[in-house]
This record gives structure tokens, sequence and C-alpha cells, in this order.
């Protein structure tokens, strides 16, 4: 399926329905991408009212959710679409999902930013979480990218970023138990350092599933639960 | 008629008259006739037929046509041809240096329909924000560069504002975007790195922000010993006086750096909050208190107290009253009036303090909210004014989404009033 399969219908009507659709759902995306992207900063320079404000502004990302879930149950309902409209719309009813997710997880980690703002900040000043925030927040710009451009080589290069995603985490996590053994008093502090890493790396896994129904829905292929050898592997080729 | 065409349809009316000549030499005329007209046709058929063929072949040396009209003919299309070739070529050259420039250009540029679909973009475009040239067209450009404030720049045809969104491909780096009207019915998105503008006014307000905070530890000592100095007895009388004006300048420079800090703090936190409600009457009604009235001062009336409320900082909003009411009785002569006023308006509400004081002149206006600018250079200087009063107001209705706008006449007086949008408004609970 190609961009300019989307526009392809007899209905100017449709057309104009399945563009809108797809473009509030990158809008809502690009809402998602800004929360993500504040949180770390929340966190990263201790701004604690501006994680806060990202807490707040989660219910943004709500109602978006629920509108377009709205509008997909009336495209399906009027429309009956077949194939890869069919396909689209439930790729973006998945997708949609996934975001509001982030935008949770966002909003956890922007708790977390004014928590932590008022305690004491390690010297490093969460550098490993900033590398682990931008790695991520990448993942969701790409994700969101391959979803515009029904890009699957895009999706592919998010999923296997994920795995990175895991290790940083993985490391992180080691990072802070350390630092628990070392000194029992950082312990609170730490728990929400770990706490804030957790969301970064589940942020991660939502990305990767949004690349996997990208590539649904551009091949029709369910490539869930399946190694990255395989997903890459189109049939289509053969 | 050419004449080429004039001679085939001569020769042809020859042809068929010598076939009837013929055919009446034999007796049989309409027999001659329908002879030369079948030879006709068939010379002509297969001239035809090689014509085509010539022209779908594109090979026109192959085929002897002879002369006459059909060489014509021929010569007619492959002069097009040509012509059409060498249009082509330099079409293409001429589009290859449009391109080439549009490339130099160091600001992205992205020309969009009425859809806001990309129709195309230049180099830089794709380089500063990661449009792909060949696959995003016909894509909409807030599919790609998810940002509300650009998605509404260019779907409200917004030609007066530019936004600044963060690059999609570099953290930490800025693009300014605008829009202009282009061609018929389309766009041209203006994309530029400001990256280095928005680091340099950031370093410019950490300057001055730290530069207050440091002046201000020394400037506590210097105003701690002179107080202690004035309220020593021991000292020489010819001594009160300086020491008085040290005060007096020490308490006026402190003033000065409590506002610049104030300034800075207002100038890098970004949209006030709507938390608090702001009962302004109540705040308008308190503040005018405060200032007592004095004999030789203007005197201040409250008018047309709407009972609407506020979203915001109630402290900031009190202290824009407080600079406003200050300027206004310094500008007022005895005798004159003072009007503070809250009402409904259009899509909102306005907050406005109304004098009949000295005015200003218009050419002054635009540079009014200025830090330390000064209509009167000469004077002002003593009356305790530091120049920083309506920049901070300037300042608190940017992040109250409200204006400002004054209206004055020299001699006549001045009105400043701060409009704010409906959004920030609420109506008191009965």
């Amino acid at each position: 399926m190609e961009a300019s399969d989307l526009s392809g219908h007899i209905s100017k009507r449709f057309n104009k329905d399945i563009e809108q659709l797809r473009s509030s759902v990158l809008s809502m995306g690009g809402l998602v991408e800004k929360q993500l992207q504040q949180a770390i900063t929340a966190i990263v320079s201790g701004d604690s009212e501006l994680g806060l404000q990202v807490a707040n502004d989660d219910y943004l990302v709500n109602e978006l959710e629920v509108s377009i879930d709205e509008e997909c149950g009336r495209i399906l309902a009027m429309r009956a679409p077949a194939a890869g409209d069919l396909r689209l719309i439930v790729a973006i009813i998945k997708t949609i999902t996934d975001l509001e997710r982030i935008g949770d997880e966002a909003e956890k980690i922007g708790f977390l930013a004014s928590r932590l703002a008022a305690m004491d900040r390690p010297p490093d000043s969460y550098r490993e979480l900033k590398n682990l925030g931008t790695h991520v927040s990448h993942m969701v710009r790409d994700a969101m990218n391959a979803f515009a451009r029904l890009d699957v080589d895009e999706a592919l290069d998010v999923v296997r970023e994920d795995e990175r995603v895991d290790e940083e985490y993985e490391a992180i996590q080691r990072q802070c138990i350390t630092f628990m053994m070392e000194d029992p008093r950082s312990i609170k502090r730490v728990m929400n350092v770990t706490w804030a890493a957790r969301s970064l790396e589940r942020i991660g896994d939502h990305a990767k599933n949004i690349c996997e129904y990208v590539i649904y829905m551009v091949q029709g292929r369910d490539v869930r639960h399946t190694r990255i050898t395989d997903m890459a592997e189109n049939p289509n080729d053969q | 008629m050419s004449p080429s065409a004039r001679k085939f349809a001569i020769s042809l009316v020859l042809f068929l008259l010598a076939g009837a000549a013929l055919g009446w030499f034999y007796e049989r005329p309409l027999v001659g006739l329908l002879l030369a007209a079948l030879l006709c046709l068939a010379w002509q058929t297969r001239q035809l037929l090689q014509f085509e063929r010539a022209l779908r072949t594109n090979n026109f040396d192959k085929f002897r046509l002879g002369e006459g009209i059909w060489e014509q003919l021929l010569a007619r299309i492959r002069f097009d041809r040509e012509r059409g070739k060498r249009r082509k070529v330099a079409y293409r050259n001429l589009l290859r240096e449009v391109r080439k420039s549009t490339d130099a250009m160091p600001d992205g540029a992205v020309i969009l329909d009425t859809r806001n679909e990309i129709l195309s973009c230049n180099r830089a475009a794709s380089e500063l924000a990661g449009l792909k040239r060949k696959k995003d067209r016909g894509q909409r450009i807030d599919n790609i560069l998810r940002d509300q404030k650009l998605s509404s720049l260019v779907n409200d045809d917004d030609f007066e504002q530019s936004v600044e969104i963060a690059s999609p491909l570099r953290d930490g780096e800025w693009l300014n975007c605008r829009v202009v009207p282009y061609g018929a019915d389309q766009k041209l998105l203006l994309i530029r790195d400001v990256t280095e503008r928005m680091r340099l006014t950031r370093m410019r307000r950490d300057f001055v922000a730290n530069a207050s905070h440091e002046l201000r530890s020394p400037l506590t000592v210097i105003s701690g010993y002179l107080d202690a100095l004035a309220e020593d007895d021991d000292l020489p009388d010819q001594w009160h006086r300086p020491v008085e004006q040290m005060q007096s300048q020490s308490r006026r420079m402190n003033r000065i750096l409590s506002e610049l800090m104030e300034l800075s703090r207002l100038e890098s936190s970004g949209s006030a909050s709507q938390d608090e409600v702001i009962d302004v009457d109540a705040l308008i009604r308190k503040v005018v208190a405060s200032f007592p009235q004095q004999a030789d001062k203007a005197t201040i009336s409250i008018a047309n107290a709407s009972r609407v409320r506020l979203l915001g900082r109630e402290a900031e909003i009190e202290s824009v009253l407080v600079n406003l009411l200050t300027n206004a009785l310094r500008h007022t002569p005895s005798g004159g009036n003072i009007t503070v006023s809250w009402e409904r308006a259009i899509n909102g509400a306005s907050l406005s303090v109304e004098d009949t004081g000295i005015g200003i002149e218009a050419a002054h206006l635009h540079r009014l909210t200025e830090r330390f600018f000064r209509v009167d250079r000469g004077r002002s200087r003593d009356d305790g004014g530091v120049g920083l009063g309506l920049a901070i107001v300037k300042h608190v209705l940017a992040r109250h989404q409200a204006e400002l706008d004054i209206v004055s006449e020299p001699g006549k007086g001045s009105r400043f009033s701060c409009h704010f949008p409906a959004d920030r408004l609420s109506l008191p609970v009965s």
C-alpha cells in the first residue's frame, strides 16, 4: 500500500474522512511527542512546575483518543471499509491506544519530575535518564513518521531500536541498585529514578507496537510477537 | 491555400481528367474516371501508411515520400518536433537553474497547496525539517511536522505570524516558520534555523538575571551600613545630607535590580497558569485604596467594574495595575482625574487606566514598553521612575495572552487598556 492508495476512492467524502482521521492521529502523536519531550526536560532540569504541567495536560491526549475512536466507529459503521482501508482503521484504533498509554507514562514521568525536583540532585543530573529519554522520544517520533509515510523500513528501524532501549534500561537499573546498596538514604530518590526509567522503557515498547501496526497496515502481515528477522522478511517480495 | 496544396489539388483534378479522357478514347469515360480514382486512392493510401510509419518509428530518412504535399507535411512535423525538443532542453536547463538556486538558499521553502499538502520543497527544507522530497509529496505538512503551533499557522492561513518550533531532527535546535501566499491558491512555508538567535536571547536573559542577582548582595551591605550611619548620633552634621542621598540612591538601585529580576523571571516563564480566579473588581479597590489621596496629586476614581473574573496570577495583575497607576499619577498634574475600569468587551474584557495628564506623542508610543525608555530624557530621573514598569506590564500581559493598547494625545491624556481574551475569563459563581 502506498500513501496515494489512500486517496483513490470514488467517494470524495470518504477520501476526506480518511485523510482527516489520519491527520488527527498524527496530531495526537505530535501532542504526545511534546508531552514526552517536556516530561524529560522537567526531570533533567529539575523543573517541578513543568512536570506538573505535563501531568495536568494529559487530559488533552485522552480527549483526542476518545474523539478519534468515535470517528473510527463512525467510519466503520457508515462506510464498511474493506482491505487496505479496513486495515488502516484497525491500525488507527490500536495506535491511539498505544499513544494514549505513552501519554499516561509521560504524565507519570511529569509527576516523578516534580517529586525529584524537591530532592537532592545527583552530580550527573540524571544524565542516564536524559540519554534514555532522548532515545525513546526519537523512537516515538520515528514511529509517527513511519505512520505518516507508511514506511515499513523506518518502522523496522524503530523495532530494532527497542532492543537497545531495553539494554539501556537494564544498565540504569543495575546502576540504581548499586546506588541503593552504597547509600540506603538515597533509596527513596533512586526508586523514583527507576520508576521514571521504567516508564521510558514502556514508552519504547509502545512505540514498537505502533510500528508493528504500520507494518500490518501496509503489508497486511501481523508481525506481533515475532522475531525481528521474521519481521523484516517481506513475503510480497518473493 | 499554400502553393503545395494548390499544386496537389490541381494535379488531382488533372489526373482524374486524364483518366476520363483516356476512357473517352475507348468510349468508356466513366470507367476511365473510376480507374483513375482507384489508382489515386491506392497511391494516397500507400503514402498515408508510409507517413504513419515514419511518424511512429520516428525515422523520417528511410521513406522517400516524393515531393508535394506529403513532404511538406513531413517537413512541418519534423520542424515542430525539433523545436519542441529544443524547447524542452531549454526548459529543463531553466528548471535546473531554478532548482539549483532554490537549493542554494539557506532557508527552507516548502510549497503547499490549499489543503496544506506538500507540492515540493528545496534542499534546505529537507535538511532542516527532515522532509523527504519524493516520498512526502502529497503528504500534509502537519502530518510530518507535528506541532500544534505550526498546524494552526498553516490551517488558519495566518500570514502575519511566525512560530518557533523545535527541530524534528536535532534536539535543542529551533526553527522559525512562517507562511506567505504564493501563486494562485498556494502557500510557501519558509523555515529558518534560529537556534543561534534563541541561544543569544537566552544568554542575554540569563546574563541580566545573574548580574542583577550578583549586584544585589554587595548593595545590601552598602545600604545596611548607610542605614546604620544615618542613625548614628555621632555623625558630623555636614555628612547628614550625603548619607541621606546615598541611602535614597541605594534604595533606587535596589528597586531597579528587583524589577530587572522580576522581568527576567517573567521572560523565562511560559504562559501563566489559569489556576487562580482573580476578582478584578476587589483587586482594583484594594490597589486604589493603597494609593493615598493627596492634595497635590490627581484623584483616582473607579468606573465600570464588571463582576467577571480573570484567570491568571493575581500578584502579577496587581503589579500591572500598580505600575499603570503609578505612571498615571506621575504624569497627571494635581486637579486631574484618573479613571480605572474593568469591563466586558468584544471577545474578552479590558482593564484600563485613563488619565487627563500630559499625554504622549504618537512617535513615542511604540517604544514605550522598551526597558529604560524615557520620552523626555532630561525629566523623570528624579521622580522615582525606574523605567521598567511598562516592560513588566508588557511581559505580564504576554503571559496572560493579553494585549496592551495605548491611546494618547499630548495635553489631553492617555488611556492604557489591557485586553484579555475570552478564555481567560470566568463568570462569578453567584
